[in-house]
């Protein structure tokens, strides 16, 4: 069924994922399928992160980024493929089995509850209790919320307003503060700064490099592609449902990378590549005529 | 550093020299505070008024003897309004809580005259609601299949085996049985279905402000899937409500059963309409996300008193019913024209 998706990548810089690899790699998504009715979202995709690293995820609009990322989530069930986290192979049947792992994403439409208040948000779904866990700790919350938000350098002055009175940017912060605050082991990002200015944007950055010098492994999805180059280990361009290049963020350019997302013909890589450019251009007319 | 110097300034409450930006968040916070109790300050002002007209309109209305029977009148419908906070607040609505009011009530008076125990017969007339609402429940949350059609469906269903177990007549209940004391029985002078009623409303305001179950309850009505993602069980929680309708409207057929010593399958007829005025007038939002126990409690009270006002001024009974609807489509319009202004009501 790989055969699909093979054109699509270079031979020499995908890595080949063996079982060997599996033991040092924070997590392994191998052969992921994703079919939303006549949508193929995700045609056979494979993607390795190691511990520390940070991935740039890139593609076009609806290339398939986010429900790949909902799938490492547990967002979203694949209809085929294997996870493998930590060595161990996992599957997960809600948010909360990759949550348990210390799998936390941010996701693109936010997900936070805009009745809810700031702290609340903060802390849905493991809120601290009290009275043998029958009550909510509704101080403990704030107090925590209020310790979180300002070591990760967040100007909410208030915990207790609901999250629906905040700017755009203050909502993306309060995302970025769930998931970051409870010692995640691998952070996903789906377009994380899109509402933010250039000083919160400089903030999520310098909280990556943070938070992946402590270990903590990174794939950050974002059309801001001049950032990528400064955080990121590896840049991973989709398209179309697949994985068409897995790159060296030191040893690529921008007009490379851009290449890649749109899916540029003309521009050869290496000699090497002269069969699988083949492959694309006959893989792409055939994408054409299906449209 | 700064960010925290001016939390705690503002926090502290003080501070002249506060940035602009901690200002327009603390008008965020008043407007939001405002907009949360807007309405039930406003119902509140509405039952005082009413109070005040119908204590010097009505003789017999301002006394102790009115007052107490007005309460144990509206108990039932309190109750029931109590758990359908939880499931409005969800984004839900349960409108099988009348045919369940029958059916209980019916089906409590003909096993106690088969002889049953009136404990066991009690059990297994909560149990038998409990069970309602998990259908309902089920249907909605696990199949989802929209609440409204689910519970009108079922409110058909039990209707009609409330008839179909009566053959439409009503059916007797001892009076020397004890249950009869749950409708009709007094502690220090206060209607048992009063101190039920009190003892549940406090228990349900605890549960929704509270506990994590109240968290989810509002979370679920505000962003059921963003409430998913942070790996809560949504969908238990979306049945677990109806349980407790289903829970409620068995006691409240219970309760009037015994209190009219008879069980009639005609009784709780326009019952879940005046359950879910009351919710609605306390200020819950039918979109979910908001729900205010206090102003379900006060919505309750205000249907009560307009209802027993009414009748000591002579005024026809049916007029009570054209007034409830009329009050439940102007409750719903101040909820999404005239409190959203405040902010903190969405859609
Ligand atoms: N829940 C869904 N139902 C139907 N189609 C979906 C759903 N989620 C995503 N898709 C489709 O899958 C494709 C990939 O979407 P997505 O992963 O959001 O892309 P990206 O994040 O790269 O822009 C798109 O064609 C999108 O329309
Ligand atoms: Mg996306």
């Amino acid at each position: 069924m790989s055969d699909e998706a093979t054109p699509y990548r270079k031979a020499e810089e995908v890595k080949p994922v063996t079982s060997a690899d599996s033991t040092v790699d924070r997590v392994v998504m191998r052969d992921i399928r994703k079919r939303y009715g006549m949508v193929d979202a995700l045609r056979g995709v494979t993607l390795r992160v190691g511990p520390g690293e940070v991935i740039g995820l890139v593609g076009d609009n609806a290339a398939g980024k986010s429900t790949l990322m909902k799938v490492l989530a547990g967002a979203v069930v694949p209809d085929s493929g294997e996870i493998v986290f930590d060595g161990r192979p996992v599957s997960f049947s809600t948010p909360r089995d990759a949550r348990e792992l210390g799998i936390e994403m941010v996701y693109q439409d936010l997900a936070l509850c805009d009745d809810i208040d700031v702290a609340g948000n903060l802390f849905l779904g493991r809120e601290p209790r009290k009275a043998g866990g029958l009550l909510l700790d509704v101080a403990q919350m704030h107090r925590d919320a209020r310790r979180h938000l300002d070591a990760l350098n967040i100007r909410i002055p208030l915990t207790d307003i609901p999250v629906g009175g905040l700017s755009g940017g203050q909502r993306q912060a309060v995302a970025i503060a769930r998931a970051v605050t409870f010692g995640p082991k691998l952070l996903i990002l789906d377009e994380p700064t899109a509402a933010l200015a250039v000083a919160e944007v400089e903030t999520v950055l310098e909280l990556i490099k943070t938070v992946s010098a402590q270990g903590v492994s990174v794939i950050l999805i974002t059309h801001r592609l001049q950032d990528l180059f400064r955080v990121c280990d590896r840049l991973c361009v989709m398209y179309e449902g697949t994985l068409r290049a897995d790159l060296d963020a030191r040893a690529t350019s921008l007009e490379r990378l851009v290449s890649e997302i749109v899916a540029h013909d003309q521009i050869d890589p290496g000699a090497g590549d002269a069969a699988a450019g083949d492959g694309r251009r006959e893989n792409d007319t055939t994408e054409g005529a299906r449209r | 550093m700064t960010t925290s110097e001016r939390t705690t300034t503002s926090e502290r409450g003080g501070g002249a020299a506060v940035s602009e930006r901690v200002v327009t968040t603390r008008s965020a916070r008043a407007n939001a505070h405002i907009g949360k109790h807007a309405q039930t300050i406003a119902i509140g002002v509405v039952l005082v008024v009413l109070l005040i007209f119908f204590a010097f309109s009505a003789d017999r209305f301002a006394t102790t003897g009115n007052i107490l029977n007005l309460l144990r009148q509206i108990s039932p419908t309190l109750i029931v309004a109590i758990a359908m906070t939880f499931v409005i607040s969800t984004s839900g609505i349960d409108l099988s809580v009348g045919s369940t009011v029958a059916l209980s009530g019916s089906l409590l008076a003909i096993v106690l005259q088969h002889g049953w125990d009136p404990t066991l017969a009690l059990v297994a007339i909560l149990a038998l609601g409990a069970l309602i609402g998990f259908v309902n429940g089920w249907f909605s949350s696990y199949q989802n299949i929209p609440p409204f059609i689910v519970t009108l469906a079922m409110l058909s269903i039990m209707r009609g085996t409330a008839l179909r177990a009566t053959e439409g007549y009503s059916t007797p209940i001892d009076g020397e049985l004890w249950i009869v004391q749950l409708g009709q029985g007094r502690v220090a002078g206060i209607p048992v279905p009063v101190i039920l009623a009190v003892v549940i409303a406090a228990v349900g305001w605890l549960t929704l402000t509270r506990t994590p179950f109240g968290r989810y309850v509002i979370g679920l009505g505000s962003n059921g899937e963003s409430l998913r993602r942070t790996g809560v069980n949504t969908r238990k929680v979306g049945l677990a409500v109806y349980v407790l309708t289903g829970l409620a409207a068995a006691l409240a057929g219970v309760l009037i059963a015994t209190r009219l010593s008879s069980g009639s399958s005609n009784a709780g007829s326009g019952f879940e309409l005046e359950v879910i005025t009351a919710v609605v007038l306390g200020g819950t939002s039918l979109f979910g996300g908001r729900g205010s126990m206090l102003g379900t409690i006060l919505g309750a009270l205000t249907l009560g008193v307009i209802a027993n006002g009414l009748v000591l001024l002579h005024v026809s009974p049916f007029y009570v019913q054209i007034v409830q609807g009329a009050i439940l489509l102007l409750a719903i319009f101040a909820n999404s024209k005239v409190w959203a202004r405040f902010g903190a009501v969405r859609k």
